[in-house]
């Protein structure tokens, strides 16, 4: 079986990269395959990236609130792309009222500082699961 | 925890004896406060007298925004001022640049013009009043020296301090998108300018607390901030500086975690590695020049978003220990750390646990008050040694440049990530409110509404800083930046006139870092937007 591909990528000028870093472990060690694109990119290179890359997931890792205006403008680029790959925001920062609001918005999944790598690895292996239809 | 030992990993036995200490030479290890090796700190009066500054990390939105929260922290007891710059700023971009529009003044203040250095230290007295910059050191001394000049101060009197970390910047969270010998020369450059210009101005800040927070211990920070100062120092010498007109104005900025004793015995060691170094190795002679000034931040890394009061108590621990230590500056990280960037209420704790801690807790009425313990002075030891075995270990890997260009200070800034990360996940470090005596969301309410609070970005700073280059004199600022660049090119030179220069004609810090990065080979634009 093809194993799950996750593009993880940090928004604008965050440059806190514990967490990104320490997700990609994470999701390594269970299995899956890590695209990381680190710090410093805007939504076209990360429409880009998953594209070209062909990735099941995309992970945004957050310590800023830059995530906040720019996850708007990610989802309309995969939309009018043809992208259907679906988003996961997670970080420090995110509070249970910022995920509910992502939720809203399309973003597949939000999580908080509470999170755990279980949860992580579980969600990401649905969303691959119902993004590959398998 | 399985094995019993420091957060650095040192390994502890039950209790500490005389044995421990046997053969202890009193005058060589330790000696009085205020003498050589100033083990004990570099003044013989208790903190209680000497003090210390006290100050909050502050900065938010734009530059007037931020005087007010300078004026509010002074009006509440505040003895000094620390600031930080937002993320374009501390990248060396202006807030026009396409990256920066979300991020102007949510994580520090944005500032880029003389303009904004005038606002940011209206009114503020600044030959009374240290100031500790948390920017990019060329560029916020230009705009310091600037402003003093405009408002009659004599930069000579100016006091306060600037960070630096040249070495580290680019794989620990504040890139500035310079190449290492570009970053080097810069704070070689502004070291040199202010030891003539400035000289009550700390413009040698080593800050080990920023490469820290990544989850370094205290062994690899102190090891990597003496890589660093030894760097430095060695370049101010190859410039014909002498040791001892620049060392009297080195400080370290160091971080203070949780592990009480140990972070105690690393700032003892540390002084005691810094004062042999300046006298035994770069052959110092003036004692100012040994005894190191020390500033410390409680380690943000430390604090939680979960039960965000009990950051509170982690900063009071921290306080104390550093009170304990004997340091000369502190910024306690508020209990809104993980989410932002103090709230007026964060920063009003902050202060006031610095002050309960100075006033009440009868802790700083003696000078070092934990030497001769048997545990503190064997960890002081232990520290010591595993710090200057690091240090060798580091030099003898080659070349810093070619340590830091081929990613071998990133890999160990990752590493130490990840270390950090696992043992919270597997439990081996514990953290209240983490990973045991968790409550369910519904329950952790208690400041949480302070804490979640967050920041607009300033956008309207897009429009004011493309009106300001508007109305400057285009042909001046052209001929500023030609003198920068041709300045930059030429390794013998100090580009920190040139800066001052182009500064006071308007140029701004994204149009000053661009023709440095260019006079190095690299594109104005990190991002290629310009």
């Amino acid at each position: 079986m093809k194993p799950i591909r996750v593009l993880i990528a940090m928004l604008g000028l965050d440059q806190h990269e514990v967490g990104a870093l320490t997700v990609a472990r994470v999701l390594r060690d269970a299995g899956m395959e890590v695209v990381y694109a680190g710090r410093f990119n805007l939504p076209p290179s990360i429409v880009k990236v998953a594209f070209e890359e062909d990735v099941d997931v995309i992970g945004l890792s957050c310590h800023s609130w830059e995530y906040l205006y720019y996850v708007d403008e990610l989802l309309q680029l995969l939309r009018e792309h043809d992208v259907e790959v679906p988003v996961v925001v997670g970080g420090s920062v995110v509070t249970a009222s910022d995920a509910r609001a992502l939720l809203d918005k399309g973003i597949s999944a939000a999580f908080g500082p509470t999170a755990t790598p279980e949860d992580i690895i579980a969600t990401v292996r649905r969303l691959a699961g119902a993004a590959t239809g398998t | 925890m399985a094995e019993r030992c420091t957060q650095s990993r040192i390994p502890l036995k039950p209790v500490y004896t005389p044995t421990d200490v046997a053969g202890f030479d009193y005058r060589v290890r330790l000696n009085d406060p205020g003498a050589y090796p100033y083990t004990r700190g570099t003044r013989a009066q208790p903190p209680a007298r000497a003090g210390w500054i006290q100050r909050e990390l502050s900065g938010e939105g734009d530059p007037a925004r931020s005087n007010a929260q300078f004026k509010y922290l002074l009006a509440k007891g505040q003895t000094g001022l620390d600031v930080i710059g937002d993320a374009p700023t501390m990248g060396g971009l202006d807030p026009d640049h396409p990256f920066a529009v979300h991020a102007i003044g949510t994580q520090g203040v944005s500032l880029c013009c003389l303009q904004d250095y005038r606002e940011l230290y209206r009114d503020l007295p600044l030959d009374r009043i240290t100031l500790s910059h948390s920017l990019p050191a060329v560029f916020v001394v230009a705009g310091l020296y600037c402003v003093a000049r405009e408002r009659g101060f004599s930069p000579a009197a100016v006091r306060g301090s600037v960070i630096q970390a040249p070495y580290y910047c680019e794989d620990c969270s504040y890139a500035i998108h310079m190449p290492f010998k570009l970053r080097v020369r810069m704070a070689a450059d502004a070291i040199a300018f202010c030891s003539t210009e400035m000289p009550k101005f700390h413009a040698f800040l080593e800050d080990t607390y920023f490469i820290s927070e990544s989850g370094l211990d205290s062994v690899e920070e102190m090891a990597l901030g003496f890589v660093e100062i030894r760097g430095l120092v060695r370049e101010l010498l190859q410039r014909g500086i002498a040791i001892d007109r620049f060392a009297p104005r080195i400080a370290i900025l160091l971080n203070c975690r949780m592990d009480f004793f140990e972070e105690i015995a690393k700032i003892r060691a540390t002084r005691r590695l810094f004062a042999r170094m300046m006298r035994d190795e770069f052959g110092a002679q003036d004692p100012r020049s040994w005894a190191v000034n020390i500033a410390a931040h409680t380690s943000g890394l430390s604090l939680t978003a979960q039960q965000p009061v009990n950051n509170i108590v982690r900063g009071t621990i921290q306080a104390l220990a550093l009170a304990c230590a004997g340091v000369q500056a502190i910024e306690v990280s508020t209990f809104d750390e993980a989410f932002r960037t103090p709230s007026p209420e964060a920063h009003l704790v902050g202060l006031r646990t610095q002050q309960v801690v100075h006033l009440e807790s009868n802790a700083t009425q003696v000078a070092d008050p934990l030497g001769g313990s048997y545990y503190v002075e064997t960890l002081t030891d232990d520290l010591e040694r595993r710090i200057w075995e690091m240090v060798q270990s580091i030099e003898a890997q080659g070349d810093p440049a070619m340590l830091s260009d081929s990613g071998w200070f990133r890999s160990l800034f990752q590493t130490a990530m990840e270390r950090h990360a696992r043992a919270l996940a597997d439990g081996s470090s514990q953290r209240v409110g983490v990973n045991v005596h968790q409550m369910p969301d519904e329950e952790d309410v208690l400041l949480r509404a302070a804490a979640e609070r967050k920041i607009e970005p300033c956008r309207e700073r897009v429009a004011y800083i493309k009106a300001y280059r508007q109305q400057r004199d285009a042909g001046q600022v052209r001929e500023r930046l030609d003198a920068l660049d041709v300045c930059a090119r030429d390794d013998g030179a100090n580009v920190m006139p040139a800066i001052v220069a182009a500064t006071e004609a308007g140029a701004t810090m994204g149009e000053m870092a661009g023709v440095l990065r260019q006079a190095y080979g690299h594109p104005a634009d990190p991002f290629g937007h310009a």
